[in-house]
């Protein structure tokens, strides 16, 4: 099955038809899109500035990093699950979009780098100053994430 | 768990109300919601007004309907960004051009229709710039396997 | 009400206004700081809310975590209020008549009177007052945000 076909098929499914279809189901999509984007996005800048020693230095990494490490988790299950739905209501129209293809691929390298921070962090916890090879893979990340929420814009006003 | 909801319930609560009413509340706006994918209809007129603008671009036709009467229709199309991007600028339409305008219906009755579809009076064929949702009428029609 | 109606359109057919409103990119560059910008604003306040609740950064005492991260606030609340203002200068007019956007002034408003009104107490041994204001900031910063989404909408 190619990815159009697998499009097609989504569209085709009793999901896609009921969130094309209703009068409000996008729109909260849409919104709980939105929240997901600020804790996200709040979690990953406070994340950043302290592997980069601008603030809560006083407590070593984890102190911080451990609760937004749950923050970011969460953050990015529930944008995955709410862009799942919001492409589900016109899976060919963003298969066509080429700042959703683009934001896909970007997607899939934050999310990876994210893992890589992650594994660097759990190595490196007990410090209270993060070490260079953590501060790259952040910095990486960061540019990552911001890249892919910008496609993310880019897509409505294509 | 429980307790956590006892102890949060009036966020909770506060949470729940404004997402339901926000979700109510923009029940009129996104394109399956506004407008209705069964109902194509095409606009023939003469146009009244323009207005170029973020976040949606309007013109306005005076079209005859059967009975001959003139009503005057609104046709939604993208922001301007997007319309210079399908190769229309604010200068290619004036006041008083015909257009013949497709696209689908207002669900909720009004005289409003989303372009897809524009025949500039230039004789060129342009989209609207509303994406729709890969089907024929589609902005961006799903490529060849 | 009149004055503020006329103000309305006079701002949104001023030079500024309309250059923002008829432009080709600049008002889905202005519309996208004021979206991403939520990050920064309300996603760090309501971080720090959780805070407040002490379910994050338990490990922190309150004025430790609260100084750093509500300066963050600042430059989030500067981004969102100069790319509102420009985005309320472009349709003006359309903004004063929309449910949406008066709503969601008012939360705001509201926002800064739980802000100042519980503020007071986050230093105090009545840390209880500051968790009742720490939740309500969450529920107005959802509805803040729900309801920008929705101003498009109406």
């Amino acid at each position: 099955m190619t990815v159009l076909q697998a499009c097609e098929w989504l569209k085709a499914t009793r999901l896609s038809v009921f969130i094309r279809e209703s009068k409000w189901g996008f729109s909260l999509i849409e919104m709980v899109h939105l929240l997901a984007l600020a804790a996200l996005g709040g979690a990953l800048l406070i994340g950043a500035l302290r592997v980069f020693g601008i603030i809560l230095n006083e407590q070593p990494l984890q102190a911080t990093l451990r609760d937004l490490s749950r923050i970011i988790a969460f953050g990015i299950l529930a944008m995955l699950l709410s862009g799942f739905l919001l492409f589900a209501d016109g899976p060919l129209r963003y298969y066509g979009n080429s700042a959703f293809r683009i934001k896909l691929l970007l997607i899939l390298a934050a999310a990876a780098s994210a893992f890589i921070v992650y594994r660097r962090f759990q190595a490196r916890s007990a410090l209270s100053v993060a070490p260079m090879g953590l501060k790259v893979a952040t910095a990486v990340s960061i540019t990552l994430w911001l890249s892919a929420a910008v496609a993310g814009r880019v897509i409505g006003v294509l | 768990m429980s307790s956590w909801f006892r102890k949060h319930s009036r966020a909770v609560m506060i949470l729940s109300v404004t997402l339901l009413a926000g979700g109510y509340a923009s029940a009129h706006h996104s394109f399956a919601a506004e407008f209705d994918a069964e109902k194509p209809a095409r606009l023939v007129g003469v146009i009244t007004k323009i207005e170029w603008t973020n976040p949606h671009s309007y013109f306005y036709l005076d079209v005859k309907n059967s009975k001959g009467d003139t009503i005057n229709w609104g046709c939604e199309a993208g922001n301007p960004g997007a319309l210079s991007r399908r190769g229309w600028k604010r200068g290619d339409i004036k006041i008083g051009d015909t257009l013949i305008v497709d696209g689908f219906l207002a669900k909720d009755g009004s005289h409003l229709i989303d372009a897809r579809r524009v025949l500039l009076p230039d004789g060129r064929s342009v989209y609207g710039g509303s994406p729709g949702d890969g089907g024929p009428e589609s902005d961006t029609p799903a490529p060849k396997p | 009400m009149t004055l503020l109606v006329q103000l309305c359109n006079w701002l949104a057919d001023s030079w500024v206004g309309t250059q923002i409103r008829e432009s080709d990119n600049l008002f889905s560059l202005i519309e996208t700081v004021h979206v991403l910008g939520v990050a920064a604003s309300a996603g760090v306040i309501m971080i720090v809310d959780l805070a407040v609740l002490r379910l994050v950064f338990a490990r922190y005492s309150i004025s430790q975590v609260l100084a750093p991260l509500v300066r963050i606030t600042w430059i989030g609340f500067g981004l969102m209020a100069i790319s509102g203002a420009l985005l309320f200068w472009s349709e003006a007019d359309k903004l004063y008549a929309n449910v949406a956007f008066r709503v969601k002034m008012l939360l705001l408003i509201a926002l800064g009177v739980n802000q100042w009104v519980f503020h007071r107490r986050l230093t105090s041994p009545a840390l209880v007052h500051s968790k009742i204001g720490a939740g309500v900031s969450l529920g107005l910063w959802t509805g803040v945000i729900v309801l920008g989404r929705a101003i498009a909408y109406l």
